[in-house]
């Protein structure tokens, strides 16, 4: 009779289960496919590391992280008792009186003590602490969630106190029961539905931060228009949001107060998906002016822990719209200059010409030279950032290396690839790839971080493989000697206060945080840091195309006030940059708030530290 | 016979019209032939009698319901029956958007060459050449027009100077012209002329600006810029700071997030040339930058660079034009 009854309320609520389940896995299917298994060794590391060891989870909120590794580590401790338990209960068979049980039951004390301190934590913050990423509204989901784990570890716990058989235990045992089918009805609508799908989804997450495949115009790809056109990872990414808000309180534009929320933009899908509105235009469903305000900067995804990627939707989208020719007209003013000029700023090219020919820099020939100095929009005309790119110059000159540069450059499409002009990207990408094949280039050198995801990562895509270096990286390599140092410190300078700036295309995108850092301590420098650095800096506001927005049109602060506020607050008077466009961004915000803030290149700041004092 | 047709609305002439009787002077220097302008449209009278200052052969007038409001087709009529009646060896237009509408028409109708765009005349071996940009500027090509007369050419606006035009010893004539069209032919029917709302004040068309950067140090010194401005006959504009601190109005701004501008001369105070700045001013043809920091960016792009106070030079600026 038991049995029987326990089998009616398994059939019921594993029905509903799968129900909810189904549902989702036919979206899923029905999607687009977009699934990837590439660099299999890099997709097993991260699974450890980020699901297995939850690092991802703690990193960022070490607290909350740890109490939500216990609840996990214990979830999956507990699933041979679970296991165990239906089993007895569905009257399949009993393996709760064999000896290994017994001692299973002792291993999983000490977990459900652990699941039960971390949940109560967990409860506790999300119902009274309450956390702005977590939403403004207290989630009573999530209230319920956390007092059935809770129950469940206490009805575990009380079994080692019940007499097997009384009343007590029994009812004991039917809530821990009870509690667990229920939590399993409730689990597909809600965001615990990470439990199931998390691990998939970090497993299937790019290895490459920001992976946007090109489209293909042959098959008339031209980006995503509706919801039917997301593909089929972002439709899981969209079921997996567990809610966390740290793709929020990490973006830069949400910080600085505009409407852009990357958690908004995932639940938002979520919704569409299900309300099966698929055909709805996905400048709709997110509101095109929130897909105008994105950096790129790619904060959202890379530290979310459960594997959601968040720029191929925006970028995604963005390519929907201006295939339709509805990009901001910023960015049309933008676009002619790439038509025309083929850079950004619309400049003539005899203004790159003389540059070159002013620098005596020597077209890149490969019998002659080691490296190739893609010089990038910046360094070709702006005459700012040309300073940084002679202190360069020098640099290498004094270490005998040879290098060249090619004897024209187009953009190299970066502002297209980011704002969704793809057409325009691979323009570009096209031209660019032909003439570095045709230099012979085998390894770039570039202060650019964005020529060097582009030239490194994107142009990878169209089966170009060539070595991109960032200067900091190769410099830092080039001076390492014991020489250098030793000359460095044979001055005896005073050693010198600054921030560094990360920029996001090398901190967060190549990864590349030590470098900087080792240049700037090597040569007599002693870093502050400011909130949010090396691999999780606060954008400059320029990335994705928004350089050339304009502050009217925004509601909130500009993106480049708020880094700017964030580097003073360090108290160093000087500020260190490695990107062109961090440097415009900043300095701009740093004119508009009258501070006396000095701002300087890493390779300007290097090369005045290595050239013998006068 | 060289044709200039000019261009008007409302009886106010369009300036770049006195462009196209300088290139028609160019031209007629090396063919010797009579130079004819020709009016159209409704108030043609007054217009006719401003242009008859040039030294012309003769300024013709051309009234025509057709003619108003404009329409690609009743242009194309009433010029076409012009011709007819003239048969001129040229016809010379502004390039202005109006010729861009109507002019391929014409040419097409009476399968004629075109030239659009050109921006000077050349002699090359016994041919006259005319000089138009190519791909985006890139190329410029020398094209000399084929086949029967009248050949149509296009001046860029700007190709030549107002002020280099020869006037007449006297008033030319002025005759009015009759022409026969069907006005029923006219397949267009525009809606009421409108302009986009403009911003309240156009610095793209301002000839000349003084443009003050961070470099002004205070508000109060922003008065010391506009007395500047007031004694060039110049507007007054300014660098993102400068209007971010509320200074000067938003709409003053130049540079990539604000207005792009292309004047005659640009004055620079202060200002260091961010390369978003200058992106904004980049069309301006005398640059002129004041600036106590010798490797200010701006100097890289200016004609003329001051390295200095802008509190002595200025002052000493207002004086000398006051003179």
């Amino acid at each position: 009779m038991t049995v029987l009854v326990f089998w009616l309320f398994f059939v019921a609520f594993v029905s509903a289960f799968a129900a909810q389940v189904a549902r989702r896995v036919q979206l899923i299917a029905t999607a687009p496919y977009t699934f990837s298994f590439d660099d299999l060794g890099f997709r097993v590391n991260r699974f450890l590391v980020d699901v297995v060891f939850q690092a991802r989870t703690i990193r960022e909120r070490p607290f909350a992280g740890i109490a939500h590794a216990f609840v996990f580590w214990g979830f999956v401790a507990f699933g041979g008792y679970t296991l165990t338990e239906f089993l007895l209960g569905l009257g399949i068979v009993d393996l709760t009186h064999t000896a290994w049980f017994a001692a299973y039951r002792v291993v999983l004390t000490p977990f459900a003590v652990a699941v039960l301190g971390g949940i109560l934590f967990l409860l506790i913050r999300r119902a009274f602490v309450r956390p702005v990423g977590l939403g403004t509204k207290v989630s009573i989901e999530s209230i319920v969630i956390a007092l059935f784990i809770a129950t469940l570890m206490i009805t575990y716990l009380l079994t080692f106190r019940l007499e097997e058989g009384t009343m007590a235990e029994r009812v004991n045992w039917w809530i821990h029961m009870l509690v667990i089918l229920a939590f399993l009805a409730l689990i597909p609508a809600s965001k615990h539905f990470h439990l199931v799908l998390s691990p998939i989804t970090v497993f299937l997450k790019s290895p490459e931060l920001g992976n946007l495949p090109n489209l293909d115009f042959e098959k008339e790809q031209v980006g995503l228009e509706t919801v039917k056109d997301l593909g089929s990872k972002s439709v899981l990414d969209a079921f997996t949001c567990v809610e966390c808000g740290r793709c929020q309180v990490n973006c830069p534009a949400w910080g600085a107060g505009k409407e852009l929320n990357p958690k908004t933009i995932i639940l938002q899908t979520q919704e569409a998906l299900l309300a099966g509105v698929h055909d709805r235009k996905l400048g709709e469903v997110y509101s095109e002016k929130v897909l105008w305000q994105c950096t790129t900067c790619g904060a959202c995804e890379n530290q979310c822990p459960v594997g959601i990627e968040h720029l191929p939707v925006l970028i995604g989208s963005r390519r929907g719209l201006v295939s339709n020719g509805d990009a901001p007209d910023y960015l049309g003013a933008m676009y002619n200059n790439l038509e025309r000029r083929s850079n950004i700023w619309g400049l003539g090219y005899d203004q790159r010409t003389k540059f070159v020919q002013s620098a005596a820099l020597e077209t890149f020939d490969p019998a002659k030279h080691d490296v190739l100095v893609w010089l990038g929009c910046a360094g070709s005309f702006d005459a700012d950032f040309q300073k940084s790119l002679r202190s360069l110059f020098a640099i290498l000159r004094a270490k005998d290396v040879r290098f060249g540069v090619l004897s024209k450059e187009r953009c190299n499409g970066d502002p297209a690839k980011r704002t969704g002009n793809e057409y325009m990207f691979q323009e570009l990408a096209n031209g660019n790839i032909e003439d570095l094949k045709a230099a012979g280039a085998k390894k770039i050198l570039t202060s650019c971080p964005h020529c060097v995801k582009t030239i490194g990562n994107d142009y990878r895509k169209f089966g170009y493989e060539v070595e991109v270096v960032h200067t900091s990286v190769y410099v830092e390599a080039l001076t390492r000697s014991a020489e250098s140092s030793a000359k460095a410190s044979a001055g005896r300078e005073p050693r010198e206060t600054v921030t560094f700036h990360d920029p996001c295309y090398l901190g967060r995108y190549a990864g590349k945080v030590d470098e900087p850092r080792n240049l700037l301590t090597r040569f007599g420098a002693d870093i502050v840091e400011p909130e949010r650095n090396r691999d999780n800096p606060y954008c400059c506001g320029a990335g994705g195309g928004l350089l050339f927005a304009d502050k009217e049109e925004e509601p909130g602060s500009r993106i480049s006030d708020v880094r700017f506020k964030q580097l003073q607050a360090t108290g160093a008077n000087t500020v260190v940059t490695a990107c062109p466009f961090c440097s415009i961004m900043l300095k701009g915000a740093q004119a508009s708030a009258q501070a006396d803030t000095q701002f300087v290149d890493l390779m300007t700041y290097v090369n005045g530290k290595l050239q013998p004092r006068v | 016979m060289i044709l200039v047709i000019a261009e008007q609305r409302d009886g106010k002439l369009n300036r770049a019209t006195w462009e196209t009787i300088v290139g028609a002077q160019q031209l007629a220097k090396v063919s010797g032939a009579p130079i004819t302008v020709l009016v159209p449209g409704a108030h043609a009278a007054g217009v006719g009698a401003e242009l008859a200052a040039a030294q012309v052969a003769e300024v013709l007038t051309v009234e025509h319901a057709a003619l108003e409001p404009y329409t690609p087709d009743g242009f194309t009529a009433v010029l076409q029956a012009v011709m007819g009646q003239l048969s001129p060896t040229q016809v010379l237009l502004p390039h202005t958007y109006q010729t861009r509408d109507f002019a391929p028409k014409l040419a097409a109708r009476l399968d004629r060459a075109l030239v659009t765009d050109v921006t000077a005349i050349k002699t090359v071996g016994s041919d006259t050449a005319f000089v138009r940009p190519m791909f985006q500027g890139k190329l410029t090509a020398d094209v000399v027009p084929q086949g029967p007369g009248p050949h149509f050419i296009t001046f860029q606006i700007g190709a030549y100077r107002v002020d280099q035009v020869t006037k007449g010893t006297g008033a030319a004539t002025v005759r009015a012209l009759d022409v026969a069209v069907d006005a029923a032919t006219i397949r267009q029917k525009p809606d009421a002329p409108f302009q986009q709302a403009r911003q309240a004040v156009d610095l793209s068309q301002a000839e000349r600006i003084v443009s003050v950067g961070r470099g002004i140090k205070e508000q109060t010194n922003i008065a010391l810029a506009q007395q500047l401005a007031e004694a060039l006959g110049a507007e007054i504009a300014a660098s993102r700071p400068i209007c971010d601190a509320g200074w000067l109005p938003m709409e003053r701004q130049v540079g990539s997030s604000g207005q792009t501008v292309a004047p005659k001369l640009y004055l620079a105070l202060g200002i260091s040339g961010a390369i978003q700045h200058l992106v904004g001013m980049k069309g301006a043809n005398t640059v002129v930058a004041i600036n106590k920091d010798p490797d200010a960016p701006i100097f890289e792009i200016a004609d003329y660079g001051i390295v200095g106070d802008l509190f002595e030079i200025v002052p000493a600026m207002i004086a000398a034009l006051k003179q």
